[in-house]
């Protein structure tokens, strides 16, 4: 949109990305967190064998109060600890997924717009703003109660509404590199615009598509447990999001049903910005878009 | 690039403004279509017990009987005329519905993003000034960790915190009922009921504009003027004022346009939790209501605020950035 | 709470009925408001045009019924002073209130009631059409007295008739108008102890003492102020704070219910819900897969244990249902009834007998299960069933969905395998239970009808029986006998008779009908200093 948007074009080699990554303590933190989350989501099934949703035990047992159940249990006497390390699978991959969705619709349309201009560019731009009019997450809760709450639909809806800003970054960089030397001369070849894109644009635009794409899970992420929270979670599968939906009720009495979830929240959503932090610096952007 | 200014800006957006309502209106007539029961049967579940006669008796009433083709025509032909129709589930104008809804969310929205920006602005300016030094990473951290923590979750605790156990503050609503204050109590009451929701939905933008002031001032110390005006032996605070703080404005004001949208949808979950008589719980309900003409209303509404508020930036642009003017 | 014996003798008797341990003498102190709180919020303010339950709490002060409902949930006087049935059932005499009047000052007469029955009950009232189904004729021989003519003797019509179940409209502003729209439907004009002032959506409704009730010297309270507060956290807060002192329909979470009703300042009260009689229940799709067979249903019903559902699940605030008539409906309640004690080998067995032996992974079959989207506990009912069926190997998926889809999924497309949902069984059975078994409404996107999908002549002969007997023991028999069908054919498991609560402060003081949930306010009052007293005092 302006000039201050634009991403400066010194591109490191990937050999010095992580070696500029770990000297960042903002991104070392972020991958340790994001390691911790990632690692209990994988040790699950060791960890915790069984049906996170069976009622195992008497619920609502406090912290402490059971070895077995480290973290207590729910309103229905669940384990909290075997919800938390199952949640993180679901929780990420919803994050995961639903930014796969807004990856590809966005740049996309991102791409689409600045490489070809015009009409084109009007039309793809007219529809960006559109969706970025609409209230995003009204936008999403309509989609999710129409195509009613499960883990497809939420993933879906959160995809869907998530990509305009993306889809501006990458318009703003493409434009910039199809005045660019190197796409004008395959022009001036005749390579064909797939080729173009695919081979010279896209490359080049993912340094700052990576930065987006990680604040953009943690925002998935966010979204999910607000959904939850107003009740359109999926009761199928355990997620974040629905575990701190659940234990609101009983916020006032049993506020570690809520708070357990909450923290693993809280935890994934800071290591996936301080990532997304680190990134930016290592990649030496001036600004990724939040 | 191209950013017009004065006259044909509004014109402009005038034009976005009428495809932007007509598009709101397309994708949320088909999305609502789209889903199972209508705004009759709603009224016939919420009544506990219905018999057909009274269902279709409702449906008529409604119009919903009618093709989806003409009920279509008919809807856009009102928007286009600036009707929004009737709540059927109300029973009063959408009209009467969103205005009597639209000075307390955009009271909650102005007291939110106006301390967010504020305080956010602030703090990412201590913050670039002290760049790289304990004060600098104390506020990142501070910043990330309230755009970390859900929204509701939020609120949910300030309540415990600050109306139950502190007792300082209202547990939710606008203003104390029947007291029948006027003038400066009345104020005083509403400010009193708006603390605890603005803070919430605050906090997350806070942390953005922290963030994102602090990054556009460290952008701007890089920046040939300044590096000028450094090595001319300028004060370093009248730097930071005069030089940095100016231009970082821009991208701030730019963020502020666009997350208009976005910060009506965060209303929704505070106006749920502090029972905020806003426009984003009506929302919520009239969608749960399947009350089509009121969330079309509601949608369309805050799409033309949002396209205002975007108007009033590209303004505030040729202000702060008097390049854009002569672009 | 209330010694019921004298409840029965008139409105006139009924000035000093007070909860336990009131001192009879104190005198009945006056003024102050009460800050109720209503959830979900209102769609419009008479009853006679909407029943749900948010409408009802709110209208019920405003109006008034012909009747109100005791404990027993025998008829009290009200609007009518007297009643007498005709000794042949077909005729139906009601003996009015005289020198009531509307709040807009005009008088209340029979041909308020005449003009509401034909016009409201019989033709848009969504329980009434069935309920007044049999009147031929009304008449009104002079403004006090209302003579329903019936073509059958219609008993259930005496259950029927307080403020929520017949609402009498004012005739004045109603005549000539489509009730539906009328715009007093939002600002309602009854003859109630309170008046409607004020309605702010989304934020308050606000009524004031009516100085000409009927009822002289009540009520005690000068202002009635309902709060929508959407958040349940919210709400539990509220009434800890004493910002509201009265929030009925089970206001908070039940395990947030334990912890207010602990507290100094609250009380949670269960009665006043007996008029309701709400009953949990999963409806069995009779007509897809394993569900057809009568032996699955049986098997699944003893694979779930009751008595843990109501303590976990509902912490206590229900029971274990054996009939889908509720016990507190004394007269019509059967016992010994074909029962499914929880006993999963029983289940296990039944379902290995019906050819649903454990395939490879230990899972014989699997199935749906929806949930009315009314709050967690029937979210955490749902995961309970999905739990429970899991141990005898039966997969369940369960779908969440808002109301509007689950309605029409449930009665209209019928694309569902088991369906938890709640009715309101009402005083008499032929009102809030036969519903779920009558074949006429199966499929008719109808909400909360027949879900099963449950088609016997011999219940549909019984169901019209019941309608038209007049002898309250061949009623009982009659009941008697549809209990026992439909708990052997089991289309329809019934779970918990639920216990909706009342969370209010220790320092309000009302009478305790059983309908008292949707009736007016006329007693209630503070003891010692009520709330906005000062206020009003110093104006």
């Amino acid at each position: 949109m302006t000039g201050t948007l634009t991403i400066s074009a010194a591109r490191p080699r990937p050999a010095g990305l992580v070696a500029r990554l770990i000297r960042r303590p903002s991104a070392v933190v972020g991958l340790a967190l994001l390691g911790l989350v990632a690692g209990a989501g994988l040790a699950a099934p060791v960890l915790y064998p069984g049906d996170p949703l069976d009622m195992i035990g008497a619920p609502l047992q406090w912290p402490g109060m059971d070895p077995a159940f480290p973290l207590g249990t729910d309103m229905l006497g669940r384990d909290i600890a075997a919800g938390i390390t199952h949640g993180a699978r679901i929780s990420l991959m919803i994050g995961a997924v639903a930014t796969l969705v807004a990856l590809v619709i966005g740049v996309g349309i991102g791409a689409g717009a600045g490489y070809y201009g015009g009409r084109v560019e009007a039309a793809l731009m007219r529809l960006t703003e559109l969706f970025q009019t609409i209230p995003p997450f009204l936008f999403t809760l309509a989609i999710v109660a129409v195509l009613q709450p499960s883990i497809p639909t939420i993933v879906l809806a959160i995809g869907l509404t998530g990509w305009p800003g993306l889809a501006r970054l990458v318009r703003a960089e493409v434009l910039r590199l199809r005045d660019g030397e190197l796409v004008q001369a395959s022009i001036v070849i005749g390579a064909s615009d797939a080729r173009i894109i695919g081979l010279h644009i896209l490359p080049n635009v993912l340094a700052p598509v990576v930065v987006s794409a990680s604040i953009l899970v943690a925002n998935a992420i966010l979204t999910e447990s607000s959904l939850a929270f107003l009740g359109l979670g999926d009761p199928n599968v355990v997620s974040w999001g629905g575990m701190v939906g659940a234990g609101r009720e009983v916020i006032r009495t049993d506020w570690f049903v809520a708070a357990a979830p909450g923290l693993a929240i809280v935890a994934a959503v800071l290591a996936l910005n301080l990532l997304g932090d680190g990134l930016n610096d290592a990649l030496d952007l001036k600004r990724a878009l939040r | 690039m191209r950013m017009p200014a004065g006259g044909s800006a509004a014109i402009r957006r005038l034009a976005q403004m009428v495809s932007v309502v007509v598009g709101i209106a397309v994708v949320n007539f088909f999305l609502l279509h789209l889903a199972p029961g209508d705004a009759a049967q709603v009224l016939a579940g919420e009544a506990g017990s219905a018999t057909p006669e009274y269902i279709a008796a409702l449906r008529a009433q409604f119009g919903l009987d009618q093709p989806l083709g003409v009920q279509f025509a008919k809807y856009l032909a009102k928007v286009l005329t600036l009707d929004l129709g009737f709540s059927v589930r109300q029973g009063l104008p959408v009209a009467q519905l969103i205005l009597d809804r639209l000075g307390p969310t955009l009271l909650l929205m102005g007291a939110s993003l106006g301390f967010a920006v504020l305080a956010g602005g602030a703090l990412g300016f201590v913050a670039a000034r002290h760049a790289g030094r304990p004060l600098d990473t104390a506020i990142s951290a501070l910043a990330l960790l309230f755009y970390a923590t859900p929204v509701f979750w939020i609120g949910v605790m300030l309540i415990v915190v600050f109306s139950v156990w502190l007792d300082w503050l209202p547990v939710g609503g606008m203003a104390e009922i029947g007291t029948g204050r006027t003038g400066l109590a009345h104020l005083g009451d509403v400010l009193r009921h708006l603390v605890l929701p603005a803070l919430t939905l605050a906090l997350y933008y806070l942390a953005i504009y922290t963030r994102l002031t602090r990054a556009a001032m460290l952008e701007a110390y890089g920046q040939d003027y300044v590096r000028t005006a450094v090595a001319k032996g300028v004060r370093p605070r009248r730097i930071a004022y005069r030089h940095v703080l100016r231009n970082a404005l821009l991208p701030v004001v730019t963020q502020l346009g666009l997350q208009l949208g976005a910060i009506l949808g965060g209303a929704v979950l505070v106006e749920t939790v502090f029972a905020w008589p806003g426009l984003g719980r009506l929302a919520f309900e009239a969608l749960f209501q399947r009350d089509l003409n009121l969330l079309l209303g509601i949608l369309l509404c805050s799409s033309v605020v949002v396209v205002l508020a975007n108007l009033a930036v590209d303004l505030l642009y040729a202000v702060l950035d008097p390049r854009t003017a002569r672009a | 709470m209330v010694s019921k014996g004298i409840l029965g003798l008139g409105g006139a008797a009924f000035g000093l009925i007070l909860t336990a341990g009131a001192a009879l003498a104190e005198p009945a102190r006056s003024g102050g408001t009460l800050t109720a709180i209503v959830q979900p919020e209102p769609v419009i303010l008479t009853a006679a045009l909407n029943t749900a339950a948010p409408t009802g709490v709110v209208s019920g002060t405003i109006f008034d019924g012909l009747v109100d409902y005791d404990r027993d949930l025998k008829p009290i006087p009200a609007l009518a002073t007297s009643w007498e049935t005709a000794p042949d059932g077909l005729s139906l005499t009601f003996h009015l209130r005289p020198n009531v009047k509307w709040h807009d000052g005009q008088p209340f007469t029979a041909a308020d009631v005449k003009w509401t029955l034909e016009n409201v009950w019989t033709k848009i009232h969504p329980r009434n059409q069935v309920t007044f189904g049999k009147v031929t004729g009304v008449e009104t021989p002079d403004p006090l007295t209302v003579i329903l003519r019936l073509g059958q003797p219609s008993p259930a019509i005496l259950s029927s008739l307080n403020s929520n179940g017949a609402q009498i409209l004012p005739k004045h502003l109603y005549e000539g108008t489509d009730p539906l729209s009328n715009p007093y439907n939002n600002k309602p004009v009854g003859t109630g102890p309170f008046k409607f002032k004020e309605w702010s959506r989304g934020n308050h409704i606000v009524l004031e003492r009516n100085p000409d009730y009927w009822d002289a010297g009540k009520p005690y309270l000068d202002r009635v102020v309902f709060r929508v507060l959407p958040d349940a956290a919210a709400r539990a807060a509220a009434l800890e704070k004493g910002e509201a002192q009265y929030a009925p329909l089970s206001p908070v979470p039940l395990k947030d219910a334990a912890r207010l009703g602990g507290l100094p300042n609250l009380r949670v009260e269960t009665t006043g819900y007996e008029w309701l009689s709400p009953w949990l229940f999963a409806d069995f799709n009779v007509e897809r897969g394993p569900l057809k067979d009568v032996r699955v249903r049986r098997a699944l019903a003893q694979a779930i244990d009751r008595a843990a559902l109501a303590r976990v699940v509902w912490f206590n605030f229900g029971v274990p249902a054996t009939s889908p008539v509720p016990s507190t409906l004394t007269d019509f309640h059967a016992k010994d009834t074909p029962a499914y004690p929880f006993d999963t080998k029983r289940a296990e067995a039944l379902l290995d007998e019906a050819g649903w032996a454990r395939g490879a992974n230990g899972t014989r079959f699997s199935l749906e299960i929806d949930y009315i989207p009314y709050g967690d506990d029937f979210k955490r009912t749902a995961e309970f069933l999905k739990a429970s069926l899991r141990r005898v190997g039966v997969e369940a998926n369960i779908r969440s969905q808002d109301t509007p889809s689950y309605t029409r999924r449930i009665y209209g497309d019928r694309d569902f395998d088991i369906a938890i949902t709640w009715f309101a069984a009402f005083s008499d059975p032929q009102v809030g239970v036969t519903r779920a078994y009558w074949s006429a409404s199966v499929g008719k996107n109808i909400p909360w009808t027949n879900g099963s999908g449950y088609r016997n002549p011999e219940v549909d002969g019984l169901i019209a029986a019941v309608q038209g007997e007049a002898d309250p023991a061949k009623r009982r028999a009659l009941f008697r006998r549809f209990q026992e069908i439909v708990l052997t054919d089991l289309p329809t498991l019934p779970l918990l008779e639920l216990k909706f609560f009342t969370v209010e402060a220790v320092g309000l003081r009302h009478g305790a009908r059983g309908d008292q949930v949707y009736g007016s306010f006329r007693d209630f009052r503070f003891d010692g200093p009520a709330p906005g007293q000062s206020r009003a005092s110093a104006n």
